[in-house]
């Protein structure tokens, strides 16, 4: 067996977690049904990883056997890595089922033609998606599997999700990918995150809800018979309006997962009240920068605390929008609001 | 207590020390008749409502080597209560003792995660410039290096902690108040392993009778640490000013703030009014506006979070208490902010 072949193999097989080790070992279909059976999933991680290293040694196993296992668990577990989207223009009709033989040849020689050493893996899944893997050397040095970039075509679709692609590398994957699918060019839109399924329903707008800036329905004109009884009520009251003006704006269901949102503002800074930096024409430089485990949950709470108004501004519900989480606000910008804050 | 309207509610105010205080130090106070310190006299500290506007004075000009150790390094501050008869002539005599202190509490049993076979050279040493007046008592620095058993002369010792203890622009209405047999360096900062923080200050509670305690930075010093960092800009520059926000949602939501250097030093420069002074409430407009051109885009109310980070390229500063200064410069003026939150916390 190679050599390099041991340590990436174990790298890639120390990744998978004990809960879903046997069900990937399965769908790899690498080792024999009587090798599976001859593993004890409950041993400690260590002896089990010998024996199966033992069974794959037997069988003979080459890079590109532990390239499919890796596909596989990256398959199952994309939301370990920061993807980044990317979208085709040029061409008439995504919704052309694509040949996948010929896209596979054309993408493979396109890629080898313009590098010498890298390394190649395709697949097809279920949920109409093409999973590309590549591995990337340069002209003297072997492919590094250990850095590959994972590349998501959603068929029928414009939108290719990819994750851990060098800068190096943009042009030579941009063209080949270009080439294979017969668009005239290839770019990165503003959206990244963590929870592929997330950017999938964001670009292809599966999240149905509107985002509204309007003013919702008013709440006012609801007869409350319970406005005399005193603050207790009030309050209770108002966190339930807050917390229908939250599902109104948001929505019911669970929300995309966003981890950042980032907005570079270039607006200027007006203070009419004080006259702070009044006929200013420069603008006020500043990066926000949000991050939390979800943001949009995080926005949908901060509405029902009141802490977020509602309508909420235009330049958050342009995120769902839109389906972009980085932006660029220009003073002509959408959405500044010309008023001066609270 | 802070001045003006407060921003948000400082936490440092309602800890209360675990340990109860410094026992000599009470006895003192009841025994010798100084009532005044019993009176309450400390309840009346405050924070002050203005300061110097912190000038670009190279703090290592008269001790660069020693200066240069607390640059660049990440602090964890502490408070420390007055140290009774701490001799500066003794620092070489102390060096030997703890370091007696840390081999013997190594052999009981306590980790010190060096790993086992390795020697401890303590130094204390004084650090000369950071004093601003004649009251302050000279800072004191002390350094723990670790160099393996059976090493040889010319293998080089590894610097595993550090630390110091300094006063810089004191409370002289509180320090009239202490006996002179009493050493004030209430602000403590800690480099290197919780491990070997926790055996230094243990023996420094032992061998002074004093007490340390987790010094926070409050938000309003938070916010003058902002202000007194963007004065900085046209003389050092500040490359960029950032500031973190925590807001009380769920999940929880981290908002970050870069502002342009140029831009926050046009800001700070237009609500200034003095040359030599600044007040909390210029730094409270300062910090208004930044909010409300927030939320003017986001119409989220920041003032209902915590800011809990700044940072420029000059320093940087965190609610928990941490610090680093990137800069012998403006040193003093960040230090005696530091003193004076350690001062609030001194015990009556």
């Amino acid at each position: 067996m190679e050599d390099s072949v041991i340590p990436f193999f174990e790298k890639t097989l120390q990744r998978i977690p004990s809960s879903s080790l046997k069900s990937i070992l399965s769908e790899w279909g690498f080792l024999s049904a009587e090798q599976l059976q001859d593993l004890h999933f409950q041993q400690s991680k260590h002896i089990l990883h010998n024996k199966v290293l033992a069974f794959c040694e037997e069988n003979g196993m080459r890079i590109r056997h532990v390239i499919q296992l890796d596909m596989i668990y990256n398959h199952e577990y994309p939301n370990k890595r920061n993807w980044s989207v990317y979208q085709f223009s040029g061409r008439e009709d995504d919704a052309v089922v694509l040949n996948m033989t010929e896209f596979s040849q054309k993408f493979k020689v396109n890629l080898k033609d313009l590098l010498r050493h890298v390394s190649i893996g395709m697949k097809k899944c279920e949920d109409d998606a093409v999973w590309i893997r590549v591995a990337w050397g340069d002209n003297f040095t072997k492919p590094n599997q250990f850095k590959p970039t994972y590349v998501v075509y959603q068929l029928q679709t414009p939108y290719v999700f990819i994750s851990n692609l060098n800068v190096k590398h943009r042009p030579l994957l941009s063209q080949a990918l270009v080439i294979a699918t017969k668009h005239d060019e290839i770019k990165e839109i503003q959206l990244r995150g963590r929870c592929l399924k997330s950017l999938k329903d964001l670009v292809l707008r599966r999240y149905k809800q509107s985002f509204q800036t309007h003013q919702p329905k008013p709440l006012q004109e609801r007869n409350s018979p319970e406005r005399d009884q005193g603050i207790v009520h009030e309050h209770a009251k108002r966190l339930a309006d807050l917390k229908e003006v939250a599902t109104q704006t948001f929505g019911d269901g669970p929300l995309p997962k966003l981890e950042t949102a980032v907005f570079k503002l270039e607006t200027k800074f007006k203070d009419p009240e004080n006259r702070i930096l009044t006929n200013r024409p420069e603008p006020f430089r500043c990066a926000v920068k949000f991050s939390s485990p979800s943001f949009l949950e995080s926005l949908k709470s901060l509405v029902t605390l009141g802490v977020a108004s509602a309508p909420v501004s235009p330049l958050l519900s342009s995120i769902p929008q839109k389906a972009r989480n980085h932006f660029v606000i220009s003073e002509r910008g959408p959405g500044v609001p010309s008023t001066p804050g609270p | 207590m802070e001045g003006s309207q407060s921003r948000g509610t400082p936490s440092n105010m309602n800890f209360t020390p675990k340990r109860a205080p410094n026992n000599l130090y009470r006895s003192y106070g009841t025994g010798a008749g100084l009532t005044s310190v019993r009176k309450g006299k400390l309840t009346s500290l405050k924070l002050p409502t203005s300061r110097e506007v912190p000038k670009a004075r190279d703090l290592s000009e008269k001790d660069p080597e020693q200066i240069s150790k607390l640059t660049e390094k990440n602090w964890n501050l502490y408070y420390v209560t007055p140290l009774y008869k701490f001799l500066y002539t003794g620092l070489k005599s102390y060096s030997r003792q703890l370091s007696a202190f840390i081999v013997a509490e190594k052999q009981k049993g306590i980790a010190v995660e060096v790993g086992l076979e390795t020697n401890f050279k303590v130094n204390f040493s004084i650090i000369q410039g950071l004093t601003e007046i004649e009251e302050d008592a000279e800072a004191v620095f002390i350094q723990i290096c670790s160099k393996p058993k059976f090493a040889t002369e010319a293998t080089a010792e590894t610097v595993v902690w550090s630390g110091w203890l300094s006063c810089v622009n004191c409370n002289t209405e509180y320090l009239s108040s202490l006996p002179p047999e009493f050493t004030c360096l209430p602000l403590f900062c800690a480099n290197g392993a919780e491990t070997m923080t926790a055996l230094v200050t243990t023996w420094f509670q032992r061998t002074f009778d004093c007490n340390f305690g987790p010094l926070r930075i409050g938000s309003n010093s938070l916010c003058w640490l902002a202000a007194m960092w963007t004065g900085c800009e046209p003389e050092m520059g500040i490359r960029y000013l950032k500031l973190s926000w925590s807001l009380p949602c769920s999940p929880p939501l981290n908002v970050s703030f870069t502002v342009h250097p140029g831009d926050a030093w046009e800001l700070w420069r237009s609500i200034r009014q003095d040359q030599v002074r600044m007040t909390i409430e210029e730094v409270d407009q300062f910090m208004s506006c930044i909010e409300s051109h927030f939320f003017r885009h986001f119409k989220i109310h920041l003032s209902a979070g915590e800011l809990i980070d700044v940072s420029t390229s000059l320093g940087s500063a965190h609610r928990d208490g941490k610090i680093k200064l990137m800069s012998s410069h403006y040193m003093s003026g960040i230090l005696t902010l530091l003193t004076e939150s350690a001062f609030v916390m001194m015990p009556i």
